[in-house]
């Protein structure tokens, strides 16, 4: 098209620079399509993994095993199939975890931001950043050398591999996440409301306690979300030091198993029995978790965006 | 100065061997000899009571030929059963024979190649060295909850089991529970290595292992005056007994026969009987 | 009472704080002192002489380089799957994408960034299990699976990343290139990849730190306990997490315990380095954009 009507019209410096530009609009149109593509494949593998567990679970629902699956006991040798205690395990884990990283979180973040000294701002959050770094298997090997000993001595009626050293372990690991995510907010807040408060005559531990800890909700709410859902992905710590028996905890010290553990203690069962189907109950739950996780993040920080970009409009 | 020198001796002797080295140099052992034409892989998975066997092996094998390749994996026994079964291994090892639906259903050719007894074992530290099978039932049915009620030390039980697709669990509940219970709050772990590491940091511990595994590090416990030794396993006076199989999808190729018959063979025997089990062969 | 309340509050915070720091200090420390004496050549190569092992020539037993080699290998093939279609994806959200479909986009990226590890590697094992039955009968777990769910797995890190990189950029840059008349394309490579390079570069390192650690993923898609160097990409392999994981449950000996310490100060320092390197270009990175929007 473009080079006949080159050839059968005068060449103008228009239609010169009208065909180039027409070129160049091609290869972008060309990029942006691969772009596109690129894009439409990685957010198609969320579609993809569905699909897949969808697909291996479905069984349960043909062959009418939910009630099965979603029952109290686990014993496959008498044929009972349910993974509702390790759901539960997965929950009491997660809640646990969280009920000792999270005032710790907290007070991390408070610390650096007006309840501690200034100075010691940069290297503790510094250890904090590089605690993200630090591989899960790793707390789970420290945990299972130093702290099953320690729980064991102290509890005798426990074998350390318990509810409590996993929670311990797993506080560790989801820690850096809430006290980042609180961070972040509240470094926000403190650019918006520093100066306005200093004026007022608030001391920097004042600030953070009457001015902005309510300002910061929404980022407490969101770090509790993500963190509560880190803790409950987990899979290594809690295979490692969780003890894994298939049962609802009684006590701190009782041994429990996690839906994640699950997958990975069952994966390679006969692929027809109702025990692999449990599996592919479990990721499900796990990947609708996580969905649920997500969807929850962003109302949050839709609401927390608005009075921000509110400003720039 | 003399130091320095016969560390620069040690490190040229160190080149020179390992650039002298030519694939095969080592293959001079006849058992060895089988593997010397041939090449490729073999992936193993399944029973964890065969895994020091299979790596000792391997390593010979790999020392020979490098041409070979052999992988080590655990699992368990029904691993071993499904690997091999949807051809994910060449050979899946089990702890226990294969059931006729196993066969039937995948076509699978079973190779056992040792004895093992499955013994209850405690940390080295208890007591206690002697139970009847009632007590032991009784234990692992949760029945029975502090040491002192079988003449140990007070101190509360903690019950140590392995996971369903475990073929020493299944020799164990089969012939020494009798099918009974086994109380849900019983810790799991994944193989005989880790029943060993967990029986042998906590005194308080009761577990079930594969009799090879049974060194001082770990007590085995006299059964009904029996005592586990691979001996008494072998002569009947032990009851809680398995073969050690490896089994194979159809015939074997022939590299994975090359390697069934190495361990079946008189260098195979050597290296069952150096990890604790008693070679069939024999 | 507000003094009373702030001096609690302050008194909590050193808690919170001295507990935290104690924690880690006691796990790496007892990791450091258990971990340093094990690191020298017997760790890497057993009792197989050094040379021969590192150029590939004789297998190594009872050392942990296969594991090391492994792991290097399994980060560069997902790093090579993940970094052009983190980066391209990243650039779409970033410039190209708009409205409701920019709002799907996001949403999918954030519910990937989610999921747990265990899940992509359920999903790995699913796929070989299926690709079995119909198209490929011989597809096996193996290398190549592990490192596609690893890159499923950081792929969100740095389609972040690279978004937020190239966001944070200032518009008036975006604007000069283009009133210059670059088409955004051009405008894109030589201008504004360039200077979000390093915050990109940091992205790339942090989720190759993550590919380097993680173990739910593999232990599903073909990691073994001993294969020796991994031999091709459909092939079994081992890796340092595993191996660390392994020993924690299976160490026979105390000699195979310390290994396990051994190994895992290895990785530690592997994932230091990598997050170091990423904490220090990041940094550079915002103080340039902090100074040069001041600027502007």
């Amino acid at each position: 098209m473009l080079i006949q009507g080159q050839a059968s019209s005068p060449r103008t410096a228009e239609t010169v620079l009208q065909a180039h530009w027409r070129h160049l609009d091609r290869r972008q149109s060309g990029i942006k399509g691969l772009l596109l593509g690129a894009t439409i494949l990685s957010c198609g593998s969320v579609l993809a993994i569905l699909g897949f567990l969808s697909y291996f679970a479905l069984p349960i629902f043909s062959e009418g095993h939910l009630a099965e699956i979603l029952s109290w006991e686990w014993r496959p040798f008498q044929g009972k199939f349910g993974i509702l205690p390790m759901a539960v395990g997965s929950l009491s884990l997660a809640v646990t975890a969280m009920g000792v990283a999270y005032p710790l979180g907290l007070g991390i973040c408070g610390f650096a931001h007006g309840l501690g000294p200034r100075c010691l701002k940069g290297p503790l959050m510094g250890l904090i950043n590089f605690m993200t770094s630090i591989p899960t298997v790793i707390y789970g090997f420290v945990s299972v050398i130093f702290l099953v000993p320690l729980v064991r001595g102290a509890f005798p009626e426990s074998t350390g591999y318990s509810w409590l050293t996993a929670a311990l372990t797993l506080s560790l690991m989801i820690l850096p996440t809430i006290v980042l995510l609180v961070h972040a907010q509240l470094q926000q807040v403190d650019a918006r409301v520093r100066l306005a408060s200093a004026a007022l005559g608030f001391s920097p531990a004042q600030t953070l306690l009457w001015v902005m800890r309510p300002l910061a909700f929404r980022g407490l709410w969101a770090a509790a979300v993500l963190g509560f859902s880190r803790a409950l992905g987990d899979t290594i710590i809690a295979l490692m030091v969780a003890g894994n028996a298939p049962q609802v905890p009684n006590s701190l010290l009782d041994s429990i198993r996690t839906l994640t553990s699950h997958i990975a203690l069952v994966v390679a069962t006969d692929s027809t029995s109702q025990a692999y189907q449990s599996i592919f109950a479990s990721g499900l739950i796990l990947f609708g978790v996580s969905i649920a996780v997500n969807l929850t993040l962003r109302r949050l920080q839709s609401r927390a965006a608005l009075p921000a970009t509110g400003r720039h409009d | 100065m003399r130091n320095s020198r016969n560390g620069l001796m040690a490190i040229i002797f160190m080149l020179v061997l390992s650039l002298g080295t030519a694939p095969g140099a080592w293959a001079q052992d006849s058992q060895l000899q089988r593997f010397q034409n041939l090449e490729g892989t073999i992936d193993i998975a399944g029973g964890t009571a065969h895994i020091p066997v299979m790596k000792d092996a391997a390593e010979q094998i790999m020392k020979a030929n490098p041409k070979i390749r052999l992988t080590v994996a655990g699992g368990g026994s029904g691993v071993g059963v499904q690997k091999v079964g949807e051809g994910l291994v060449n050979i899946g090892n089990t702890g226990r024979a294969l059931t006729p639906a196993e066969v039937a259903k995948y076509g699978l050719k079973t190779f056992p190649f040792a004895v093992d007894g499955v013994a209850v074992a405690v940390n080295p530290k208890n007591p206690v060295g002697a139970l009847t099978s009632q007590q032991v039932r009784d234990i692992f049915a949760g029945k029975i909850k502090n040491w002192q009620e079988v003449g140990g030390t007070s101190a509360p039980i903690h019950l140590f089991t392995r996971d369903e697709a475990s073929g020493t669990r299944e020799t164990f509940w089969k012939k020494l529970l009798k099918k009974g219970p086994i109380d849900a709050k019983a810790n799991i772990v994944a193989s005989n290595g880790a029943m060993k590491m967990a029986l042998a940091q906590d005194p308080q511990a009761i577990g079930y292992l594969g009799i090879g595994f049974v060194d001082q590090k770990v007590k085995g416990i006299k059964l009904d005056g029996a005592e586990p030794t691979q001996e008494n396993a072998k002569n009947g006076s032990y009851p809680v007994t398995r073969l050690l199989y490896m089994n194979t999808k159809g015939e074997p190729q022939p590299l994975v026969k090359a390697f069934i018959d190495y361990i079946k063979g008189p260098e195979g025997a050597k290296i069952i009987q150096k990890h604790g089990f008693i070679p069939t062969s024999k | 009472m507000i003094k009373k309340i702030t001096y609690l509050a302050q008194a909590c915070s050193w808690l919170a704080v001295l507990t935290t720091v104690g924690m880690i200090l006691l796990f790496l420390g007892f990791l450091g002192v258990r971990g340093f004496d094990t690191i020298n050549p017997t760790l890497f190569f057993g009792n197989t002489p050094p040379w021969g092992a590192i150029i590939g020539r004789l297998p190594v037993w009872h050392g942990i380089w296969p594991a090391c080699v492994g792991t290097v290998a399994l980060v560069l093939l997902s790093s090579l799957l993940a970094i052009p279609l983190g980066l391209a994806s990243g650039i779409y959200l970033a410039h190209y994408a708009s409205g409701a479909w920019k709002r799907w986009f996001s949403l999918a990226v954030e519910v990937l960034a989610g999921i747990p590890s265990i899940v992509m590697g359920l999903f790995g094992f699913a796929l070989i299990l299926s690709l079995r039955k119909t198209v490929a009968p011989q597809a096996n777990t193996c290398l190549l699976l592990s490192a596609g769910c690893l890159a499923l797995l950081v792929l969100p890190y740095l389609i972040l990343m690279t978004q937020t990189a190239l966001e944070a950029l200032p518009d008036e840059l975006r604007q000069a290139g283009l009133s210059l008349g670059f088409t955004p394309w051009q405008n894109m490579v030589h201008v504004l990849l360039p200077v979000a390079g390093r915050g990109i570069l940091s992205g790339v390192i942090l989720a190759v730190g993550r590919a380097a650690e993680d173990t739910a993923v593999i232990l599903l898609t073909g990691v073994v306990a001993n294969s020796g160097l991994p031999s091709g990409i459909l092939d079994k392999y081992e890796a340092l997490p595993f191996h660390i994981f392994f020993l924690a449950a299976e160490a026979r000996s105390d000699a195979e315990l310390a290994q396990g310490f051994g190994a895992a100060l290895i990785l530690l320092i592997l994932t230091a380095a990598l997050f170091l390197g990423a904490y220090y270009l990041k940094s550079t990175f915002t103080k340039t954009w902090d100074q040069k929007n001041l600027s502007i």
